[in-house]
């Protein structure tokens, strides 16, 4: 809380001397605190069973000023809980408006994945306490390279297109054990559709995906002993990745219907296949919103290159075996969520809320319920 | 539901009786035909020319003034925190500036007779022969 507050002073005397020098910046932020508490024994994005506020806590400042007419420069510092409040550039980038429609950004900007992705930190702008973990909790969220956005409308329809090219290198967890994931060459093309009440959006990525997972380096050792033709397969090192994505949105601001669907693969390694996607859907009631969401996300899925093992001597064919399932099995995972929430619009600019989440392993059928209240802020 | 609709229609009447009426006004000089789409997407950011071709420059009132609260939900058909969540979408995405806000008629009058781009809203009965009103 102490290194939280310096931070914060920090961010604040620096604002407070750019706002000083230029009277065109432009100071907005948005806050997110979180408590969270699971049930006796439980465990849950990093909740226990002692209420923490610091998982899914943030604080964010950015500062945006107009360089010219056409280009602006925005940074964004967040402070973030599961970091121990370390205040850092989540983005920092230059925009050139190209025309009115037509914008290029390029620096270390929000890679458009997801229906929220853009808007991901700033959880006042839906009605989650945090978008739904098992779709939005991916390590490549942001991405240094070029984003071109072009948006307008033809009729009643309206549309937004974003193409984004760059490269990622992020710490990561994967089946539990920490690592580094790079992915080099990436270009991210989506689309989105509103017409009235609706909003369509699909998305597809492509990248060349090296995984750094030290705790698999040894069984991956072995099997290239075995064989250095499987053990580069499994291996993920510089491997085609693809990430593809639909999401529909109904919304009469009445009441609101959601869901997502995303495919990741990257086929030559021993990450298995994932598909994930959520189905949401919230009613308001004046200052009121009761919501209900289930998540699901899957990578459970029968082994891959199995069938090259048949190929080696009888022999070796155990051994194999053992490497090849077990090295996909460790970072295979199978779980499903239920929550139920409300927001409560305190402010125009302060939105309440309280959700209880019940996530079931299904692997092992392992349950874990969480229960959170938060208080977001935007300024 | 015809309760409901009866219910409704009084609420809207007397909520006319004891409120001001709502108009959004232009330069004088301001030809252009607007509609009640074109004024939402002008005050959305999505809509950022009229037109004619000149630039739009959207003017808000406070946002605990109950004009800023008839405009966001008549016209742009929402509440003024679900407007506000629309706006932190933008702006946190470096994408949108929400438009500048005022806390008088008055002041929605001196800005928009000083500059032909200025759209805003008023209650009809401020308005004065320095602006034009627009029928939605």
């Amino acid at each position: 809380m102490k290194k939280l507050m310096t931070n914060l002073s920090i961010l604040a005397t620096s604002m407070l001397v750019i706002g000083n020098a230029n009277a065109d910046v432009r100071v907005n932020g948005f806050a997110n605190f979180t408590a969270g508490i699971t049930a006796s024994d439980d465990a849950l994005y990093g909740f226990d069973d002692r209420v923490s506020f610091s998982e899914q806590s943030l604080f964010a400042v950015q500062v945006s000023g107009d360089i010219n007419d056409k280009m602006t420069a925005t940074g964004q510092i967040v402070a973030r809980g599961s970091e121990d409040f370390d205040a850092s550039f989540d983005w920092a980038y230059i925009t050139y408006a190209a025309t009115d429609n037509t914008s290029v950004s390029a620096g270390r900007l929000r890679l458009p994945l997801f229906q929220y992705s853009a808007s991901l930190d700033v959880a006042y702008s839906y009605h989650w306490v945090i978008a739904p973990q098992s779709i939005y909790n991916v390590p490549f969220n942001n991405i240094d390279g070029v984003r071109i956005d072009h948006s307008g409308y033809a009729g009643d329809w309206e549309y937004n297109f974003q193409a984004t090219g760059g490269a990622i290198d992020n710490d990561f967890v994967l089946g539990g054990q920490p690592g580094q994931i790079a992915i080099d060459n990436v270009v991210v093309l989506s689309g989105e559709l509103a017409y009235e009440s609706w909003k369509f959006r699909g998305v597809y990525g492509i990248g060349k995906v090296t995984f750094d997972l030290p705790a698999l380096n040894p069984a991956l050792g072995q099997l290239g002993q075995i064989s250095a033709e499987l053990g580069s397969t499994l291996a993920a090192i510089d491997d085609t990745g693809t990430f593809s994505g639909l999401s529909i949105v109904y919304d009469n601001f009445n009441w609101f219907v959601a869901s997502e669907f995303t495919l990741l693969e990257i086929e030559q390694s021993y990450y298995p296949k994932n598909t994930s996607y959520y189905v949401t859907a919230g009613y308001r009631a004046g200052k009121w919103t009761p919501f209900i969401t289930y998540e699901k996300s899957d990578s459970n899925n029968d082994p891959k290159f199995v069938e090259q093992i048949g190929g080696f001597p009888a022999p070796f064919q155990g051994p194999l075996t053992q490497l090849v399932v077990g090295i996909q099995q460790g970072v295979a995972s199978e779980d499903s969520t239920l929550s139920v929430g409300i927001r409560y619009d305190f402010d125009t600019n302060v939105a309440l809320k309280a959700d209880i989440s019940k996530n079931t392993n299904d692997i092992n059928d392992d349950e874990n319920t969480l229960m959170r209240f938060a208080i977001n802020y935007v300024f | 539901m015809f309760k409901k609709t009866l219910a409704g229609a009084l609420l809207l009447l007397f909520a006319n009786i004891s409120m001001a009426e709502l108009v959004v006004v232009v330069h004088p000089s301001n030809a252009d035909a607007l509609d009640s789409k074109l004024v939402q997407r002008i005050f959305l950011g999505k809509e950022k020319k009229f037109p004619s071709g000149s630039e739009t420059v959207a003017v808000n009132q406070s946002a605990d003034s109950s004009l800023r609260q008839s405009f966001d939900q008549d016209v742009l058909g929402r509440s003024s925190s679900q407007v506000s969540a629309y706006w932190s979408k933008l702006v946190f995405t470096g994408k949108g500036v929400p438009p500048k806000e005022v806390s008088s008629d008055a002041e929605v009058i001196e800005l928009v007779s000083q500059n032909p781009a200025v759209i805003g809203y008023i209650d009809r009965a401020s308005a004065t022969d320095a602006v034009k009103i627009v029928e939605l």
